[in-house]
């Protein structure tokens, strides 16, 4: 991975992603690497990470799930239901598999705000969830904002006592992969990485340098704007968000250039602030999300 | 009025990048990326020379109608009058600047929370700084923290050794106990 990709090679966003699931596609159907189990577990969240993740590509996400892994487990997508899909939960711990973890952990009334299912008739929670797989998953991946640091679940006042699962499995080792909700190649591309070349590099948020290296703000196409000082005054304004309380500066990702809804778009490209929803403490630390009463001079019609 | 600010924005971020040069070039052994090291400095002090003559121009331009114009601001007691003419940054080891010395207390900088066409000050350490543009401080709120206020510990927790950040903002005044 050390070696430079030189042109006249691709190396635009998708053409990486690309590249990298190809490859670990390729590999897996040679045999050089073996497919490998994966336990897709949704806690107390809003199943949106599993919704974005649909909408993947190069490669898509049917494609993904069945070629490049075997899914055991995920509530969103399997046939099984009930104590059946449980079932299949519980027989994913006797091999080796990856945890991918999309919702908070619920802590209040030891779990009970959070029941996934049922097991031997008794209400198995979130908690007890991700504590028994957690233990004994090869890799782990918090997917999303809630699983990540709590995000929307545990947004004040918290009624449910949410926390990301860094807080639960204190000892164990992840990869962080905030955002509300996770880019589909954040995660595939992850997924792939993990599978072709083991961990990727992380930050100190264990956040894969990858797609989370780069300030918003340092790669926005309206950066010319902020740095002479002109500044929108409302939504559909084509400069710089800033005053409006755009949280660009502060969040790191690779929006900008990677976009979104099959790499078409993305909210400063469609004139509305970044929402800093793949920051550490979203939703509150980046309240308000927009602003219209700030330092700008109200000029008199 | 605003423009001049970012300009003394644009100044205070080249004289940091300068800063950071002359740092890197004090401590490296690697000769190869002494030229590129060398050709940014050379370009950020050109920035550095057309900003200054921008400022110098615009100052000779309008001293006159300016110094009038502050004494009725000054009144109104809005700050607009204290960012001309342009400072020259202050190096990180110089100790708290003399221009713009306005006093506030705790009340009086809570007007200046960024709301109304207010500018955003707050104060660290007895110190008030300008993050009206500054770019963390979108909207003049900063992870759950609004403009207004005195933020001393709340820097200490999340900002600790990072005195630097402070060292690039725009110096406004001096926070007093009444």
């Amino acid at each position: 991975m050390n070696k430079l990709i030189l042109p006249p090679e691709d190396l635009s966003n998708e053409a990486i992603s690309k590249r990298l699931t190809t490859n670990a596609l390729n590999n897996v159907n040679n045999g050089l690497i073996n497919k490998k189990n994966l336990v897709y577990l949704e806690l107390n969240g809003c199943s949106g990470n599993i919704i974005s993740l649909l909408n993947g590509q190069n490669p898509d996400f049917e494609y993904a799930f069945t070629s490049m892994v075997n899914i055991l487990y995920s509530n969103s997508l399997m046939v099984s239901e009930g104590e059946k899909a449980i079932a299949k939960l519980m027989n994913a711990l006797e091999g080796d598999y990856i945890l991918a973890v999309e919702g908070a952990v619920a802590l209040k009334n030891n779990g009970l705000y959070n029941i996934i299912g049922s097991w031997k008739g008794k209400p198995l929670t979130g908690l007890e969830a991700i504590k028994l797989l957690g233990e004994k998953a090869s890799h782990i991946l918090a997917v999303g904002a809630c699983a990540t640091h709590g995000g929307v679940s545990a947004a004040k006042p918290n009624p449910s006592e949410s926390v990301g699962i860094n807080k639960v499995l204190t000892n164990k080792k992840m990869i962080m992969l905030p955002g509300c909700p996770v880019h589909p190649d954040w995660f595939l591309g992850t997924l792939a990485h993990l599978l072709l070349y083991g961990e990727p590099d992380t930050d100190n948020l264990n956040r894969p340098l990858m797609f989370y290296s780069t300030l918003i703000h340092d790669r926005c196409p309206r950066r010319p704007f902020f740095d002479r000082g002109i500044f929108a005054e409302k939504l559909s304004d084509k400069t710089c968000l800033f005053k409006l309380g755009c949280r660009g500066p502060v969040t790191r990702t690779d929006c900008p250039t990677r976009q979104w809804n099959g790499h078409v778009n993305w909210p400063i490209g469609d004139d509305t602030p970044c929402i800093g929803c793949a920051q550490f403490g979203f939703p509150d630390a980046m309240a308000p999300f927009i602003s219209y009463d700030t330092t700008r001079v109200v000029k008199d019609e | 009025m605003q423009n001049i600010e970012m300009l003394r924005w644009q100044l205070n971020s080249l004289v940091s990048q300068v800063q950071q040069d002359i740092y890197t070039l004090s401590t490296t052994n690697q000769s190869s990326i002494t030229p590129v090291i060398l050709q940014r400095l050379w370009d950020t002090t050109s920035s550095i020379h057309f900003i200054g003559e921008l400022l110098v121009n615009q100052a000779l331009n309008c001293y006159q109608p300016i110094s009038d114009h502050s004494q009725i601001i000054s009144v109104n007691n809005t700050p607009k009058n204290t960012q001309v003419p342009p400072t020259t940054p202050q190096s990180p080891n110089q100790s708290i600047p003399h221009l713009n010395g306005r006093n506030f207390t705790i009340g009086e900088l809570a007007n200046f929370n960024g709301k109304n066409g207010n500018p955003a000050y707050v104060a660290v350490n007895g110190t008030v700084y300008d993050v009206t543009n500054n770019r963390a401080w979108a909207a003049a709120t900063h992870f759950g923290l609004l403009a207004g206020k005195e933020y001393s510990q709340e820097f200490a927790s999340c900002h600790a050794g990072q005195q630097s950040i402070l060292t690039t903002l725009p110096v406004v005044g001096r926070l007093y106990n009444e």
